[in-house]
């Protein structure tokens, strides 16, 4: 597995990283921003996968959909995986397909699945099949969620772990989620130390599974209608999250970590910034991941 | 699997996408409230608050992600216009792909239909003309095949015919979409020219297609309008060219080929 610390590459950086080339270990899309047969974009990306390791991050795929995955969809993203060679391919333990009104829709958001056995056998199901067209792993990223369902009946890692025991995919672990779940969960009366429930949750995770992290910046909305905790994509990483993150990396190794950032998109600089902080985290615990490995059980 | 089991999780589902297109909040929480967590002290509010931010979410992804289809929509209309637009559109035909690029085909028919805008009369072709653009944006890089050419020489025109670059459309129009659009792409002509081609009931033909990389649209002179409509339908070079008759072929076909509208001719299949 290859280690190293990268960004989220998006377009106001587009020229910037190209032109400078700035010392990150790779570089990760949104796969649906290139699923054109041609164009800029597309040659953009394929000028950038001269010079760097890329990481397709999908947004759209809605492994957890009960009505599957879109066949056009998938077909897509297969084109791209074999004219870029990503390093990793991953997407979301999410749904966002279903049927409205007649027609089957897309909520182009990353909406919660229940962590039980029906929607196990459905994520499972999709990835499966994912998997089988790509010829090769997938990564599976865990949500921030703002509502939960009456029906679930594991906890979100031993679904995930479970996820991996059925289909061989790997784990894409976001601490921001985490982080961001356990303050809504505190907000909502939960009694558990936000930290202290992370913490219980990535040791929860089996060590091996898990391909690559994700940190990204939350704020905390408050109105009228009460206070919650948004995975925005808009702000630096927050001391709690990197000290999630070093609990990570102690647990995980060094494994693939990405700064991820897609609100109010800050000068690269920023970006570069916060990946040296992680790679410095990195080097500190410098753990190789193959000690880590488990069986998963 | 059970099938009761994939029955409730879809039922599940289509609450949860149904809460997000309803009306209103209080609409959207009885939709989904069977389904939620077991409610604690204030679990209505959280459940409330979680809605919430899905709803607002596709409300505010609506007018970024129309805009990148429609960048002279946007500008003819305010932002506060184009919002109202956007998120009333993405109610009435929610995103199908999860590449949210595809979304927005439909915007045309739904402007036409609106009553709001129904004293901008060239809104609706305009934004045809965009999506075009849009679609040529990321078509496929067109490949031109030179040593075909040789067959309009070499085979009777009601047997050939000529391949357009994926990407071309032309989309005639009643206004001057064409000066529209450059205006505010390209400020060619200047605002000030386009607005009065307008005022004057200029009619344009859109002929959109990409040159390089970047997608384009100048104005086809009706008889390159019927010719271009023509081969677009899968037209023998016969039939396209028969009623286009003052336009001279030879000079048109050169300029095209260099523009990359056209790649190269090809045989009609037999009957």
């Amino acid at each position: 597995m290859r280690h190293g610390v990268g960004i989220g590459w998006r377009h106001p950086h587009y020229g910037e990283v190209l032109e400078a080339r700035p010392p990150v270990d790779f570089l990760e899309v949104h796969s649906e921003n290139f699923f054109g047969e041609g164009g800029a974009a597309l040659a953009v990306l394929a000028q950038a996968r001269a010079h760097y390791p890329v990481s397709l991050h999908g947004v759209g795929l809605a492994l957890g959909s009960a009505v599957g995955v879109d066949a056009d969809h998938l077909e897509q993203l297969a084109r791209l995986v074999d004219r870029i060679e990503p390093v990793r391919v991953s997407d979301h333990a999410c749904f966002a397909r279903g049927p409205l009104d007649g027609a089957t829709i897309h909520a182009a958001d990353l909406l919660p699945i229940p962590f039980n056995g029906e929607a196990l056998d459905v994520l499972a199901g999709n990835v499966q099949r994912v998997q089988d067209r790509l010829r090769r792993p997938l990564l599976v990223e865990n949500l921030s969620a703002y509502i939960g369902w009456a029906v679930s009946d594991q906890t979100e890692p031993a679904f995930l772990a479970a996820l991996v025991r059925r289909t061989g995919c790997q784990l894409l672990v976001d601490v921001n989620n985490i982080y961001v779940n356990a303050l809504n969960a505190r907000i909502a009366g939960a009694q558990a130390d936000p930290l202290q429930a992370c913490r219980d949750w990535l040791d929860a995770i089996p060590a091996g599974v898990v391909g690559e992290i994700h940190l990204a910046g939350h704020c905390h909305v408050a109105d009228e209608h009460g206070e919650i905790v948004i995975d925005d994509h808009g702000s630096r990483v927050s001391e709690p999250v990197w000290e999630l993150y070093r609990h990570a990396l102690l647990r995980f190794g060094a494994v693939p970590t990405l700064i991820e950032w897609d609100t109010g998109i800050p000068p690269l600089s920023v970006l570069l910034d916060e990946a040296s902080t992680a790679r410095t985290m990195a080097g500190q615990v410098n753990r190789p991941t193959a000690r880590n490995a488990e069986v998963v059980q | 699997m059970s099938a009761s089991g994939q029955a409730t999780l879809a039922a599940q589902q289509q609450a949860l996408l149904a809460a997000l297109w309803a009306p209103d909040t209080e609409n959207a929480i009885n939709l989904i409230a069977a389904y939620a967590a077991p409610m604690r002290a204030g679990g209505q509010k959280r459940l409330e608050l979680g809605l919430r931010a899905y709803r607002a979410h596709g409300r505010e992804l609506a007018p970024r992600a129309l805009a990148g289809a429609y960048p002279v929509m946007a500008q003819l209309l305010d932002e506060e216009n184009f919002g109202a637009l956007a998120r009333a559109f993405w109610l009435a035909q929610p995103p199908a792909a999860g590449d949210l690029g595809q979304w927005g085909e439909g915007l045309a028919g739904f402007v036409q239909r609106s009553e709001q805008l129904a004293d901008e009369p060239c809104l609706a072709d305009v934004a045809r003309v965009e999506w075009a653009m849009h679609r040529a944006a990321t078509a496929a890089a067109a490949q031109v095949d030179t040593a075909t050419f040789g067959l309009l020489a070499m085979r009777d025109p009601a047997r050939i015919t000529l391949m357009l670059a994926p990407g071309v459309a032309l989309i005639p129009s009643m206004w001057p979409v064409v000066s529209i659009a450059n205006a505010h792409l390209r400020q060619e002509p200047s605002l000030e020219e386009a607005g009065a081609r307008l005022r004057a009931g200029v009619a344009e033909a859109a002929l959109v297609w990409r040159d390089g990389l970047r997608p384009c649209v100048r104005e086809a002179v009706p008889a390159e309008a019927t010719l271009v409509q023509a081969l677009l339908r899968g037209a023998s070079l016969l039939d396209a060219l028969a009623p286009a008759s003052a336009l001279d072929f030879n000079a048109w076909l050169l300029e095209a080929v260099q523009q990359g509208l056209v790649t190269g001719a090809r045989a009609l299949a037999e009957d």
